[in-house]
């Protein structure tokens, strides 16, 4: 069973987004991404925006494993950390191109989140939110102690070779380039995301998230589409993950804390995790958010947390659950 | 070598005063309490108050209280009225207490490093095998000691310990045989938070005090949970033992496997017998 | 084309710690037969079919489907093989449609067949709803139409009907016999009912106490003293 989710449909079985739709949203997304920086002059804005859409693509991996497999991490931070310190590790000593340092970056954590997910999936609730906490916190651990890597807790400043992919790689630490870039990321991840909801796979993890046993006797194999859930899953992270070393140019043991996995937890429970939107949505709240709770930063940590739990005891179908309740009651009126 | 043991009983103490509060909620709840770390922080810092206006005994009287009352809050407003939720939404609850614990903390003392005051009773240090060895590290072996025991007696010879004996094993078993398992809870979870409390006051002298210092030891008291074979009391005084020598020993001979393996042991617990957690017996 | 074996079981061993649930069971079912599986509670019915259907493996027996054994394989691969089951206690996939988890069910084994199912036990207007929302007579009949989707060609049903009124066990049985005739599939069929097992079973096989007590036809097994005394009682 699934664990924040009371009655409803869940989006996996939803025929509402359907595919053509999905594409016109993702268009007109993608085309809102590129105007931001001409419409948005402060590059202060810009640099708070492009850090909630790494937000967001984090927030979006931790809430599609609750979505497709029913499971809470509480150590996605640790496949976000890993793509960002394969990708800072290896261009700072030189050991690969740039081009395939992000590919490594990209294919380490999917597959270490693959092989885990074999045996991951089969631990549910509370055992698996310790477990994965266990795992981010080991990985927390090399990075903070493991000095030769990366300077352990002090972090490691490194440089981007000139150009990656054919481009000035110091674009890349623009901000009106970069949120472009990672905007257009997450409109097309999430676009990707609800494909694979959709698909026969991502149904089959659904029904496996459902009901292990009963996917069995229907006659499919129970181990491998919800290991596929969590290699997708770890890939968003290490897309997060990789964006942001490459942005600031640096990397530090905070990537992988457990605080970092919870509040992306957060985000995405806030936002309502049910939804393939949901997570991302949560975090641009929590942007909005802490913008307006400015003069209280002090008080940051209690509005996350206050904000985290009156949504699990009012709405604990997230802000997109309301909203949706909200659209059919209207319609409904109408 | 016999200082360094000590001070791996000393370090495994600790870790049980708060692994045996996480035992007792998650007996009757079935949850594991992730606000506990700053439960301790947040007794640490009422003590420290106390401490230093030179009233440190007052000060663990007071902080002690004053967990256990927020620990029935706890109970009453989160545990008891979210029981028919699914557990990992409890948990999630008291993650986000976590946050505001630590704010409030934050505002309250500052962010500033404290340190908490030695009584001035246990001040002063003893030879042992040569060497010298604070008075107030012997005081907290004897605390964690006679909680241990005080704690099994309680279990072993009181209807009442006989009942969360029966509640950690089987929940459902004891409110059908009419045990008001939420007055119970009620108590369980205070005694589990005042111990939060208690560890908080005992540990301030020996840590340095800041609004994240439950955090770490959060981390290792889960680790003592589930390797004490997840619920089990006996289980976690030993294990809080293991980590304790390991965690101290190791630092100085292995630091690599100090760090990694009580992690490793954990996660492979979590594989070999996720049942453990009622999460997953659904 | 009648003697050819569907399914079977042979000295199949179960064991909970130190109790013996069944002792060493022998079972033969023909292509095309529907069986009756009767015996008291507790007398290893749902633990037969357990192990028949692969969801307990690793002790002494063997199960052969068609002649085949297929004793070490996992349930998915038995029911790719055309062995499908339903469950006493309703197991389907509370938050997907009814359409949804049947069609998902198809692509294991038929990629068809969906639309059928839905009408022979009366789902297509349920088609959309989530299966938490439906009433528990229509989730007994989804939990069956999940083993029948592909026609499966040998049919394991543990007491389908347990829970529904005598109105609705009764259309069920009907629904059954109808389909097992038409789409010539094997039944194996755990039931408390009589009055159905009588009517619709061409042999039965009583259980007790882990051990096959009796076997025959339904006039022999309503003769045989010893079912009689352990199960029938006097009411049958
Ligand atoms: N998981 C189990 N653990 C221990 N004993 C079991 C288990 N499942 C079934 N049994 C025992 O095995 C025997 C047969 O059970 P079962 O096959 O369910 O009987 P039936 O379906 O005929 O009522 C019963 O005595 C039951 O108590
Ligand atoms: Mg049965």
């Amino acid at each position: 069973m699934t664990a924040l989710s009371q009655g409803d449909v869940p989006a996996a079985s939803s025929p509402l987004l359907k595919t053509r739709g999905l594409l016109a949203m993702a268009l007109a997304a993608l085309l809102l991404g590129v105007a931001a920086p001409r419409l948005v002059s402060s590059q202060l804005m810009l640099s708070l925006a492009t850090q909630a859409i790494f937000d967001a693509l984090l927030a979006t991996s931790v809430g599609f494993l609750v979505l497709q497999n029913g499971r809470v991490s509480f150590g996605q931070a640790a496949f976000f950390g890993l793509g960002g310190y394969a990708f800072g590790v290896l261009v700072a000593r030189g050991l690969m191109a740039a081009e395939l340092a992000v590919l490594t970056a990209l294919a380490l954590p999917t597959l270490v989140a693959f092989l885990l997910g074999l045996v991951f999936a089969r631990i549910a609730g509370v055992a698996h939110a310790m477990l994965t906490l266990a795992v981010g916190q080991a990985f927390y651990e090399i990075a903070f102690r493991w000095r030769e890597l990366a300077k352990g807790d002090d972090g490691m400043a490194f440089n981007l070779p000139p150009r990656i992919f054919g481009f000035d790689s110091s674009l890349l630490q623009d901000p009106s380039v970069m949120v472009v870039v990672a905007w257009t990321i997450l409109v097309l991840a999430l676009l990707g995301l609800a494909l694979f909801a959709n698909s026969r796979m991502g149904q089959i993890a659904a029904a496996v998230r459902d009901n292990a046993e009963r996917a069995r006797f229907i006659g499919h194999d129970t181990t491998i589409p919800p290991a596929i859930v969590y290699a997708i899953s770890a890939l968003l992270a290490a897309i997060a993950g990789l964006l942001q070393a490459t942005y600031n140019g640096y990397i530090a043991p905070q990537m992988f804390h457990w605080s970092l996995s919870g509040s992306a937890l957060i985000m995405a429970v806030v936002g309502g995790a049910q939804f393939i939107l949901g997570p991302a949505i949560g975090a641009v709240c929590f942007f909005i958010l802490k913008d307006f709770a400015g003069r209280f930063a002090e008080y940051w940590p209690a509005i996350v947390g206050s904000v985290l739990v009156i949504v699990t005891l009012v709405m604990p179908q997230g802000i997109v659950g309301l909203l949706k309740a909200g659209w059919f009651r209207m319609r409904r009126q109408a | 070598m016999a200082i360094q043991l000590l001070n791996g009983i000393v370090y495994g103490g600790l870790l049980y005063l708060l692994a045996v509060g996480l035992v007792l909620i998650f007996g009757l709840r079935e949850v594991v309490n992730f606000a506990h770390g700053a439960l301790f922080m947040l007794g640490s810092y009422i003590g420290f108050t106390l401490a230093a206006a030179g009233h440190w005994w007052l000060g663990l009287l007071v902080s002690v209280v004053a967990m256990a009352a927020v620990g029935c809050l706890l109970d009453v407003l989160v545990f008891r009225s979210l029981r028919k939720h699914d557990h990992i939404v409890t948990v999630l609850i008291t993650f986000g207490l976590l946050l505001i614990l630590e704010t409030v903390v934050t505002v309250t003392w500052g962010k500033a490093y404290l340190s908490y005051p030695v009584p001035k009773l246990l001040d002063g240090t003893v030879t042992i095998a040569g060497s010298p060895f604070p008075i107030y590290r012997l005081f907290i072996i004897v605390v964690s000691l006679l909680v241990a025991g005080g704690l099994a007696a309680w279990l072993r010879y009181t209807r009442m310990g006989l009942y969360v004996r029966a509640a950690s094993t089987n929940a459902h078993v004891t409110s059908i045989q009419g045990i008001d398992v939420d007055r119970l809870s009620l108590v369980v979870v205070g005694l589990g938070t005042a111990l939060a409390g208690l560890s908080g006051v005992v540990a301030g002298p020996l840590l340095t005090l800041s609004p994240t210092m439950g955090n770490y030891i959060l981390i290792d008291s889960f680790i003592v949970v589930v390797i004490g074979g997840l619920g089990s009391f006996a289980g976690a005084f030993f294990a809080a033992l293991l980590i304790g020598q390991i965690h101290n020993l190791g630092a100085i001979y292995l630091p690599w496997a100090a760090t990694m393996l009580p992690f490793l042991l954990m996660i492979g617990i979590l594989i070999w017998r996720p049942t453990g957690f009622a999460g997953s017996r659904t | 084309m009648s003697e050819a074996i569907a399914i079977q079981g042979i000295g199949i061993e179960r064991r909970y710690g130190g109790f013996r649930a069944l002792k060493g069971v022998d079972i033969t079912v023909r292509r095309g037969e529907i069986r009756g599986l009767i015996g008291p509670n507790g007398a290893g019915k749902s633990t037969l079919i357990d192990v028949l259907s692969g969801r307990v493996r690793g002790q002494p027996g063997q199960v052969l489907i068609d002649g085949r054994d297929v004793s070490r394989l996992k349930p998915q691969e038995r029911r790719r093989l055309g062995l499908a089951r339903s469950f006493q206690r309703t197991n389907i996939f509370p938050m997907l449609s009814v359409e949804q988890q049947l069609r998902i069910a198809s692509w294991a084994v038929a990629e068809a067949g969906v639309e059928e199912v839905m009408e022979e036990l009366n789902l297509t207007a349920l088609a959309r709803m989530p299966a938490a929302e439906i009433s528990y007579g229509d989730q007994r009949r989804l939990d069956l139409a999940l083993a029948l989707v592909g026609r499966p060609s040998v049919l394991l049903l543990d007491e389908p009907a347990a829970g529904l009124t005598v109105e609705e066990s009764h259309g069920l049985a009907t629904i059954l016999r109808d389909l097992a005739n038409r789409w010539n599939v094997t039944v194996l069929l755990v039931e408390h009912d009589m009055q159905v097992v009588f009517s619709i079973c061409d042999g039965i096989t009583v259980l007790h106490l882990g051990e096959t007590l009796a076997e025959g036809n339904v006039a022999e097994i309503r003769a045989d003293q010893r079912v009689v005394t352990a199960y029938l009682g006097t009411e049958a």
